[in-house]
């Protein structure tokens, strides 16, 4: 016991709030970060595929023998030599629930290919340069089939099946018809209907979103190592260690507890694009077990862009009607949906474009919607998650209709905005969905204050008339914090409940435990600072585990922005049980009674708050409890570590409003960003240095999304854009610095922490924003934006085009 | 098929017998163990995570063959703190959050000395366009360009 | 990904030994300069060389040269060294607009003036902007004979010149105008600094009454490769600097007799519309440097 007159803070400097410099950061910044291409196992194999040339064609024969006497090639397989060895996908075990098709297929193509880009045979090798060399002794003979690559035409009876198993294109369908009966669903349509029908304002308008992703700049990779008696251990690029193993057992029929899969310390990027369950991994894990030998892909740049990551493609043809008051009375739109050959494990495609009807509403009071989804099969790469699942397009399409409306109204859209928001919660969509709780006037008022709009309007106003096109684009979103289990198991197969399991040694360090696969989002840092703010240690003193399922109980992976949401919250939860713990004991060892709320936890120390001849140090304190068990109170036993459990109500959000700020040259299209604006409610920011490299990160996928990419196939269905010169990723010159607000948020009551998950949904507003604005800006113009990307060829054949028909008018 | 080569990598000399085919990059990944170094793209050369300095000058390590290097000195990344000091560069990465995944970090910082170095005054624009060779996908750039702004200001005074 | 095997590399220290070991492989032997194109097919495996003459090492034809002839840029000088020379300015600052902006700072490092030439990308900067220049191309053969060639007829159609097979480009050598000159090259690309879909270069020389007397125009990023754009170039002649309507005028109607293709970086009209504002800037700039460098 120390001496007297301590004092010690209330508050950690490094807890919840501080801007702390991130933990993981000084290993990455030395080059000793530990990503997956940094790992190698003695006489490791290594695998390349050949992909198919063709979108849609038969496979005739695979002459696969001269590749098999090439210099260090070990194995050559096909599709067919699998299908005997190990099992198809769909396994049950990680399929959706939702009530779609699920295509089967195996690692390898079998009787025909799908996709340009789909894996068609695979050499192992001693040497990637050797399996390259191999790649090319393989001889395919195919017979083009017809190319089904209109997801629209897709969908006609006429068209070429993809599956031809299935009786046509269709994967899946909904109407949204929440918790109503059929005959509710149906007067609630025709009253959508009617509404439409009979409303002084209405908007309706086809909208179309391109295909592009995220391309995180690590591409995949597994390596895969197989031993009699542990199973299979295998390293692998995933946001989803745990549904990955689900699904190698399945595949391999092992027993999961002999499949261990883990995600390297550091990963170069997920964004969803690891999220899902593809086919290389199962044939990396397939033939570690058969060759007894450790093998290894490393994915090229090129496969990546052909075969993973690609969403948003979408076709919305929308209605949106107000009063003569200006509040929306009803919405309706016909939204079709392209799912690739959608043969992805774990997602399957269309439950992301589920996800973009059912919240099209966003955070507005819409009380009739009559939404139909149709998701059709194509001959293209499987639709894949992609950060801002399933919702980009659908933002687009519903924050461009509410512009239109507004001026037609004749009201200012952020005014229209304002007058059309949800205050009242819990709410409910009419698609079904929940939202637990939000402040969104209060969030939007906080960029509308930074955002002058009657000084941009007097300024536009002067620019017009100067030939010059200035614009002003606004657009919100409520995103997805944490999803809920009953969603989740519909969605993914799977609970998204986080466990975590706090373990603090007899030095006092701590160490936390899940099995989640992080990609950078800084959880080392925020994890240390719940820590350090309940513990009152050192953050130095905290360091996880992750993406181990050997080292973790089940967890559903780092998607959704679970991070704050249920991570942050369940190591708060663990920590309060350690706590109370601590204080049994320590109050048993002074011979007072007290419990948790009369000491304080600070500075690495544990203090009576009435008296301060009452402290010890945490270490001290862990020592004693972990290796001197002896003398507990009554009930308690050695060691000091604590598993915790946490899932979020249902319908937890975040919300974002963004305002951009833009100039069109119209003599080439070219459109430059002025000002980017944004303000979010991420409830309590644990640190609001990740919480703004989030937005600013998520805000810049967006504009380059919205802008340069764009996966690229022709009218044979042969994918264009799979290098990097192709594929345009916007560099730091072509985008602008975001200007971000978090200081009207609201604290979520459904957690113990107050916080909000932010990294997934913030891309989300951005086509809306920046659509809004390119259009604010040609208002004289009367152009609308409605398709994208916007690149400036196609914008300037608008404004000439425009330009040409006022010319004729006059 | 072969070649004898002697690369000198962060000031030690790495003396190999490699396939001539070998990239230079995988010369620094495999033969000198030095992981650092990233590989982001397949063969365009336009992710920039493999930049490394060759005599001074920053380089992509995908678009040279290892034989190509033979007799020259390459700095990557593990070369830039001596010892426990980091770089300026390093510290100010850290406290401006300029890296999410850090992937691209590697190659942003080599591609960033090589610009402070040359570059004895810097702006926001003149930084973002001497960061084009280096794709960032997590952060958005800003804090990138204010860390490097931060490291090139404390030069200048 | 991985280059195919090469079975030689060589690194030779003058260009006779370059010659002879190009002579010695044979077949599939490719010099390689800076690299950063030929490595891209050489990965992707277009290219799948037996062997690889590797002219860096070749202190004779690397570096900016001037003497009473004029300029002489050796074919194995950088784009950053060129970018960042002090002595080619208005005359030949079209050189240094093309070499600050190709790639990005690390092919800069690698990248050189004479690989771009003999590549002859469709949309590469520095062919463009030596056909405007009006440069003089100088070459060995693999016997060790010498030529001169101007670089109108040493670029072709898009990855075709007129060297030989084993011929090393040694140098470019710089027109010496016979008056006051000015040049400039713009490009438009999406992302910054990417390959153009389009870029213009201009060279201007005045008379003592600062009026065009000489004008060379060309285009990058067609079909046709590295194109003159004669039409602009006859009805630049006799007109000022200040003549701005007109040269707007004649630059839009020159933009009718290019012969542009679509794709789907922008279709035939675009391209004239970028041409249009390009040629602008370029004329403008050059008229600028020309007049600049009469102080």
């Amino acid at each position: 016991m120390s001496g007297s007159n301590n004092k010690l803070k209330d508050k950690q400097a490094d807890g919840i709030g501080a801007r702390l410099p991130r933990k993981e950061d000084i290993p990455i910044l030395r080059g000793e970060g530990h990503y997956f291409s940094d790992i190698a196992v003695e006489r490791q194999l290594h695998v390349m595929f050949l992909r198919s040339v063709h979108s849609h064609a038969r496979i005739l024969s695979i002459d696969t023998s001269a590749a098999s006497q090439m210099p260090g090639v070990v194995a050559v397989v096909t599709g067919a030599m699998l299908q005997d060895e190990i099992l198809a996908l769909p396994q049950a075990s990680t399929s959706a629930g939702l009530p779609g098709r699920l295509p089967t297929f195996w690692p390898l193509a079998v009787d025909k290919v799908k996709f340009h880009g789909e894996p068609v045979a695979a050499v192992v090798a001693e040497t990637p340069y050797l399996a390259e060399d191999a790649l090319e002794g393989i001889t395919v003979e195919y017979e083009p089939l017809p190319y089904v690559g209109d997801m629209e035409a897709a969908l006609e009876p006429s068209s070429p099946l993809v599956h031809e198993d299935w009786k046509d294109n269709e994967i899946f369908r909904s109407n949204y018809q929440a918790l109503r009966t059929a005959d509710e669903h149906a007067a609630h349509i025709k009253e959508a209907r009617r509404r439409i029908a009979e409303a002084p304002f209405v908007v309706k308008q086809r909208f179309r979103t391109h295909r592009c992703g995220v391309t995180a700049l690590e591409p995949r990779g597994a390596l895969a190592v197989w031993d009699n008696r542990d199973g299979l251990t295998i390293w692998m690029t995933t946001q989803r260690p745990h549904a990955q193993r689900a699904c190698f057992a399945d595949v391999l029929q092992l027993p999961l507890s002999k499949v261990r899969v883990i995600t390297p310390r550091n990963q170069g990027g997920g964004f969803g694009m690891k999220a899902s369950v593809y086919r290389e991994p199962l044939l990396v894990a397939h033939l570690a077990r058969c060759l007894r030998r450790p093998v290894r892909w490393l994915e090229t740049r090129e496969e990546n862009l052909m075969s993973a990551g690609q969403e948003r493609d979408q076709i919305h043809d929308l209605e949106l009607a107000a009063d003569a008051e200006g509040n929306l009375v009803a919405l309706a739109d016909r939204i079709v949906a392209d799912a690739g050959d959608a043969c992805l494990g774990g997602s399957w495609a269309f439950p992301i474009a589920n996800v973009g009807g059912l919240r099209l509403p966003n955070a507005y009071e819409i009380p009739f919607c009559d939404i139909e989804l149709r998701v059709a099969v194509t001959n293209k790469a499987a639709l894949c998650g992609a950060r801002g699942l399933g919702i980009y397009p659908g933002r687009f399409a519903l924050e461009r209709a509410i512009d239109m409306l507004s001026w037609k109204i004749g009201m200012e859209p952020a005014e229209f905005r304002r007058k059309n928001f949800i205050t009242t919660f819990p709410a409910r969509l009419s698609t079904g969905l929940g939202y637990s709780n939000g402040d969104f006037l209060k969030t939007f008022d906080r960029l509308i204050e930074t955002v002058d709009i009657a000084a941009f309007r007097e300024r536009q106003k002067e620019a017009w008339s100067q030939g010059r096109f200035l614009g002003l684009g606004i657009a919100v979103g409520a995103e997805v914090s944490g999803v809920d289990s009953l969603s989740y198991v519909s969605m993914m197969g799977t609970p998204s409940y986080a466990s975590v399991e706090v373990r603090v040694d007899p030095e006092g360090h701590v160490q936390i435990f899940y099995g989640d696969g992080p990609s950078g989002q800084g959880e080392e840092t925020t994890i240390a600072q719940v820590v350090a703010e309940e513990l009152g240690i050192d953050s130095e003193n905290v360091s996880i585990i992750v993406g181990d399922t050997q080292t973790s109980t089940f967890a559903p992976g780092t998607v959704a922005s679970r991070g704050a949401a249920m991570v942050l919250p369940s190591v708060a939860m663990a920590c309060r049980s350690l706590k109370k713990k601590i204080v049994r004991v320590l109050a048993h060892d002074v011979a007072i009674a007290a419990d948790e709320d009369d000491f304080i936890f600070a500075d690495g120390y544990v203090m009576h708050r009435g008296n301060s001849n009452i402290r010890l140090s945490f270490a001290e304190l862990a020592f004693r409890i972990v290796m001197k068990p002896i003398n507990l109170p009554p009930g308690d036993s050695g060691g000091l570590d604590e598993r915790a459990t946490f899932e979020s109500t249902r319908g937890n959000i975040c919300f974002g409003a963004h305002a951009a700020f833009l100039e069109v040259w119209p003599e080439t299209g070219r459109v430059k960003i002025e000002r980017y604006v944004t303000s979010d409610d991420a409830g309590v920011v644990v640190n609001p240095l990740i919480v703004e490299g989030q937005i600013q990160g998520g805000v810049v996928q967006g504009i380059s999304n919205f802008f340069f990419e764009e996966y690229v196939y022709d009218n044979q269905g042969q994918q264009m854009t799979s290098t990097l010169e192709a594929y345009k990723i916007a560099t730091a010159a072509d985008v602008p610095r975001i200007e971000m607000y978090h200081d009207a948020g609201t604290p979520n009551p459904t957690n113990p922490l107050g916080t909000r998950g932010i990294g997934e949904g913030c891309i989300a507003p951005v086509p809306g924003a920046l659509g809004n604005a390119i259009s604010d800006a040609l208002r004289p113009l009367g152009i609308e934006i409605t398709d994208l990307p916007v690149r400036p060829p196609t914008l300037f054949r608008q404004i000439d085009a425009s330009r040409q028909r006022k010319q004729q008018a006059s | 098929m072969k070649a004898e080569v002697s690369i000198t990598i962060n000031g030690i000399a790495y003396s190999r017998t490699i396939p001539i085919r070998m990239l230079l990059v995988d010369f620094i990944r495999y033969e000198a163990g030095l992981t650092g170094t990233h590989v982001g793209c397949t063969f365009e050369g336009v992710c920039g995570a493999c930049t490394v300095h060759l005599d001074g000058d920053a380089i992509k390590a995908c678009l040279m063959l290892a034989v190509q290097a033979d007799g020259r000195s390459v700095t990557t990344v593990e070369g830039l703190a001596k010892g426990n000091e980091l770089h300026p560069l390093q510290v100010a990465f850290n406290q401006h959050h300029a890296l999410q995944c850090g992937f691209c970090t590697s190659g942003m910082l080599m591609s960033s000395l090589d610009l402070i170095e040359k570059n004895p005054e810097l702006s926001e624009e003149t930084v973002r366009h001497g960061l084009v060779g280096n794709i960032c996908r997590c952060a958005g750039y800003a804090n990138i360009v204010d860390a490097i702004l931060d490291v090139a200001q404390e030069r200048g005074s | 990904m991985y280059p195919s095997e090469i079975e030689g590399y060589v690194a030779p220290c003058t260009v006779q030994e370059a010659t002879e070991a190009f002579a010695k492989w044979g077949e599939e032997t490719h010099y390689i300069a800076g690299g950063q194109s030929l490595m891209q097919a050489v990965k992707s495996r277009m290219i799948r060389p037996r062997c690889l003459v590797d002219l860096q090492k070749i202190v004779s034809i690397r570096g900016l040269h001037e003497d009473g002839s004029g300029h002489r840029i050796g074919a194995m000088t950088r784009y950053c060294d060129i970018a960042s020379s002090r002595r080619l300015g208005g005359a030949f600052a079209a050189l240094v607009d093309a070499a600050s902006h190709v790639g990005d700072r690390q092919v800069r490092h690698r990248g050189t003036i004479g690989g771009s030439l003999c590549w002859n990308y469709i949309s590469a900067c520095m062919p463009v902007s030596n056909l405007a220049i009006g440069s003089q191309m100088s070459l060995v053969s693999l016997s060790g004979a010498t030529r001169e060639l101007g670089v109108d007829a040493f670029l072709g159609a898009p990855m075709e010149t007129s060297r030989d097979e084993g011929e090393i480009l040694l140098s470019i050598k710089l027109p010496q105008p016979a008056g006051r000159a000015g040049s400039a090259y713009r490009k438009w690309s999406l992302l910054t600094d990417g390959l153009p879909v389009i870029g213009v270069a201009a060279f201007l020389v005045l008379d003592e009454t600062d009026r065009c007397a000489l004008a060379r125009i060309a285009v990058t990023g067609l079909e046709s490769g590295p194109t003159r754009v004669p039409a602009a170039e006859r009805a630049l002649l006799g007109l000022a600097g200040s003549d701005r309507a007109e040269i707007e005028t004649l630059l839009k109607d020159s933009a009718s007799s290019l012969q542009i293709h679509s794709d789907e970086a922008g279709d035939a009209e675009y391209r004239k519309v970028l041409f249009r504002q390009l040629s602008l800037e370029v004329v403008t700039m050059a008229f600028d440097r020309a007049l600049g460098s009469k102080k």
